[in-house]
Order: structure tokens, then C-alpha cells, then sequence
């Protein structure tokens, strides 16, 4: 087996127990610590450990990160809303606009790139759950909807400076061929 | 000549590669299919040893006494109706088993609880789980160790309710907001602000003449069935330990 191959299989390990710390999603989800959280409302942790490890490992790596965070935010919540194809799309975003474009490492635009994502992740929960459960209550819905949306968001946008540059950090000085 | 590319497909190298995935996205499409078996009863495991005391167990119990006053109360008030209609006398023993709660998230998109005890302890999808106060929600998954509870809160949370003081039936529906709307089922409502809505005494899914809220305000110029807005008596941001009834 040649260098190459040895590379790849070294690069494939790093990445796996990289991946490793996405478990720390789940944990967090189900802690939900309230000193963490406006109006009772905390951050979408899937967000926030998704956004770093788009912006290193690129497009193809985020988008089955996606899919994996995907499945198991699914299943630690109740109902059949589902947070896939939003996520899938997100690390896709993200790990294009990580490869392509100058290097993101600001803090400012952490926060401006997860405050979007977690808008966006609100907004296809919003959408499910309008067309799922509550059709009928319209008025019910866009006040709850709206108050949900914004608080999230706005967690999620003042929590990236801090998580996700640490995260970011770690996910570069570790994945040697970055 | 080169190889097609879709001939890779076959080739051992390639299976090699992408095996290890395919496993995991297997493997993470059984949490998602099984609604986080391996999860919830990993953070349980983890979890443990920061699990609610007693302590709170016995202030539970306190207030189980309000709630068992205010039920007694309305129990007796069904007793004559009971008499003549034998068949609702199975329902009336509770068996209920404590059990603690290990995550909340109350608010948000997700409205739910998860308990520190699942189906080795009798809990099936289901049960109904009363807090101090009143009903809290039904269980909505549960695994060997856990369960989880769907709050009445939630959107998409449906019981069936009564104003016992009218003696009217209606829906109770989770719209995501602190307070469910109640949905009459007749056009002609004597119900009014402050009426105590509980369980049906008819109902056979969930415990009878359980406190479930109290009527916070009504809208009767509704066109089909009136509707109101209910304050429910069990807060579930406050309740480290809750009952929940085995069938």
C-alpha cells in the first residue's frame, strides 16, 4: 500500500475522532442549561457544531456530518419534524463558502453565519410544524413561531463567537491537512 | 481503456472506503427510527448520579395533597353520575410509579421531558404523567431505562377535557405556548373564566377528574365552537419528579 493510501486512512482516523466531539450535541441538548437560553429557550447546538467543522473539512464531509447530526437530533426529540434535509443543506453551504472563499475565523461573522443557520433551521421546524399540527392556528403560530425563531437565533448568534472559534481552532490544528 | 466509473461500485477498494459510513448512517438511521434508544439511555447512564434526591420527592407529595383535595372534591361530585353508569368503575384505580426528571425543555420547538424510567419499569407509550398540579403530558417514546414525555404544551398534543362545573366536554390542543386552547364541542358554552378543566370522567385513556388548568380567558365569538385559553395547574419547569400512571 502506497503513501498515498496511509495518508488517506490517517486523514479518514482524524476525522472520525474529530467527529467524535459531535457527541457533545446530544449531551447538550438534553442538559439544556437554562443559564444558557433566553426565555427559556436555548441554541441550536447542532448549529453550532456544525458551522467549524463545515468551514475545515469542506461541502462533501459537512453535508453526511449534516445528515448524521441530522438523524440524531431527530431522534432525541418527539414527533416527526425532522432537522435532515436543513442541516444537510447548511454544512453544504458552509463548507463551500470554507473552501472557496477568504478564510472565516472572525468572530463577527461566526455569529452572523450561525444566527442565519439557526434561522433557517427555525424556519423548516416552523414550516413542519405549521403543516403537521397547527394549521388551524394561524395567529397562535406566528406569535409562538416568531418568538422561538428570534430567541434561537439570537442565542445561537452570541454563543458562536465563543464555541465556535474554539472550535474552529481545534478542528484546524487537528486535521493536519487542512 | 479506462474503467467506467460505476464499475468502482464494485471493486473492494471502494467498499473498503465507504463501509465505515454507510455503517454509521445505518447506524444513526436506528437512533432517528427508534427515537434516540441509544441516547437517551447513555445520558441516563451518565447522568445518574446528579439525579433529583428525595428531598423533592417529599415536596412533590405535598402537593399531590392539594391536588388530591381538589380531586376528592370533584370525585364526589361525579359519584352519583358514577352509580349509574358502572362500566367508568375500572378506571378509577391509579397505579402510578415516581419517576425522575433527567432533561427538560420545556419551551422552544420541542416541548418535552425525559424520565429516568422506561419500559423495564412498566412505562409505555401512552401513560399519562401528572406532576404536582395536575396532568403534565403523555409519554410519547420510551427505551429499556428512559421515556419521554410529550408536554400538553406541545404542538400537536391532543386530550379530550371537561369543564366540570358545566359539565361539557371539549379538546385541549398544544399550541406551543404556555397556555393550550380548549375547544368546545358544542356552539353553546355556559363555561366561564376561572372553571377548573380536567379529565373527562368518561375517559378510559387517561386517570379521571384529573386537574389538568383553569380557564384563563374565553372567545366566544368564534364561528363554529367556542374556544379558551387554559392556564394549566402543573408547571413542568419546576417538577424534578413526576408520577406516571402504569396501565
Amino acid at each position: 500500500m502506497g503513501s498515498g493510501a496511509n495518508k488517506l486512512i490517517i486523514k479518514l482516523n482524524q476525522r472520525f475522532f474529530l467527529g467524535l466531539t459531535a457527541l457533545a450535541v446530544p449531551l447538550l441538548t438534553f442538559l439544556a442549561p437554562k443559564w444558557l437560553s433566553i426565555s427559556g429557550i436555548g441554541p441550536s447546538w447542532a448549529v453550532l457544531w456544525l458551522l467549524p467543522w463545515a468551514l475545515v473539512m469542506g461541502p462533501v464531509s459537512a453535508s453526511i456530518a449534516g445528515l448524521c447530526l441530522g438523524l440524531v437530533v431527530d431522534g432525541i426529540a418527539i414527533g416527526q419534524i425532522t432537522q435532515v434535509p436543513v442541516l444537510i443543506g447548511l454544512g453544504f453551504w458552509w463548507g463551500r463558502l470554507g473552501r472557496r472563499g477568504p478564510r472565516i475565523e472572525r468572530s463577527l461573522n461566526l455569529g452572523l453565519l450561525a444566527l442565519i443557520g439557526a434561522f433557517v433551521v427555525g424556519l423548516s421546524v416552523w414550516i413542519q410544524n405549521f403543516f403537521l399540527s397547527l394549521k388551524n392556528f394561524a395567529p397562535f403560530l406566528i406569535a409562538w413561531g416568531f418568538h422561538t425563531l428570534l430567541c434561537q437565533a439570537v442565542i445561537t448568534g452570541l454563543l458562536a463567537p465563543i464555541i465556535c472559534s474554539l472550535l474552529l481552532i481545534f478542528f484546524r490544528k487537528r486535521y493536519s491537512s487542512f | 481503456m479506462g474503467v467506467a466509473p460505476w464499475v468502482k461500485v464494485f471493486s473492494w477498494r471502494f467498499w473498503r472506503k465507504t463501509a465505515p459510513l454507510l455503517f454509521l448512517i445505518c447506524g444513526l438511521g436506528f437512533v432517528r427510527w427508534s427515537k434516540g434508544v441509544f441516547f437517551s439511555d447513555a445520558y441516563a447512564f451518565i447522568t445518574r448520579p446528579f439525579w433529583p434526591g428525595n428531598a423533592q420527592r417529599d415536596w412533590i407529595q405535598d402537593g399531590n395533597q392539594i391536588e388530591l383535595r381538589t380531586r376528592i372534591g370533584l370525585l364526589e361530585q361525579d359519584n352519583q353520575r358514577l352509580r349509574e353508569m358502572l362500566l367508568l368503575d375500572k378506571s378509577s384505580g391509579l397505579n402510578v410509579t415516581s419517576a425522575p426528571v433527567i432533561s427538560r425543555s420545556p419551551n422552544g420547538w420541542w416541548q418535552q421531558l425525559e424520565l429516568g424510567k422506561g419500559r423495564q419499569n412498566g412505562i409505555k407509550i401512552g401513560n399519562p404523567v401528572i406532576g404536582p398540579g395536575g396532568l403534565v403530558g403523555i409519554v410519547e417514546s420510551t427505551t429499556p431505562i428512559t421515556s419521554r414525555v410529550r408536554l400538553l404544551t406541545s404542538p400537536g398534543s391532543k386530550i379530550g377535557v371537561w369543564v366540570s362545573r358545566t359539565k361539557q366536554h371539549g379538546l385541549l390542543l398544544g399550541i406551543g405556548t404556555n397556555r393550550p386552547q380548549l375547544h368546545f364541542l358544542d356552539k353553546d358554552t355556559k363555561a366561564l373564566t376561572g372553571d377548573v378543566v380536567s379529565t373527562s370522567p368518561a375517559s378510559i385513556l387517561l386517570p379521571p377528574n384529573l386537574p389538568v388548568g383553569v380557564i384563563q380567558s374565553l372567545d366566544t365569538e368564534v364561528l363554529l365552537a367556542p374556544k379558551a385559553s387554559v392556564q394549566l395547574t402543573a408547571s413542568p419547569e419546576a417538577i424534578d419528579w413526576v408520577q406516571v400512571q402504569i396501565n
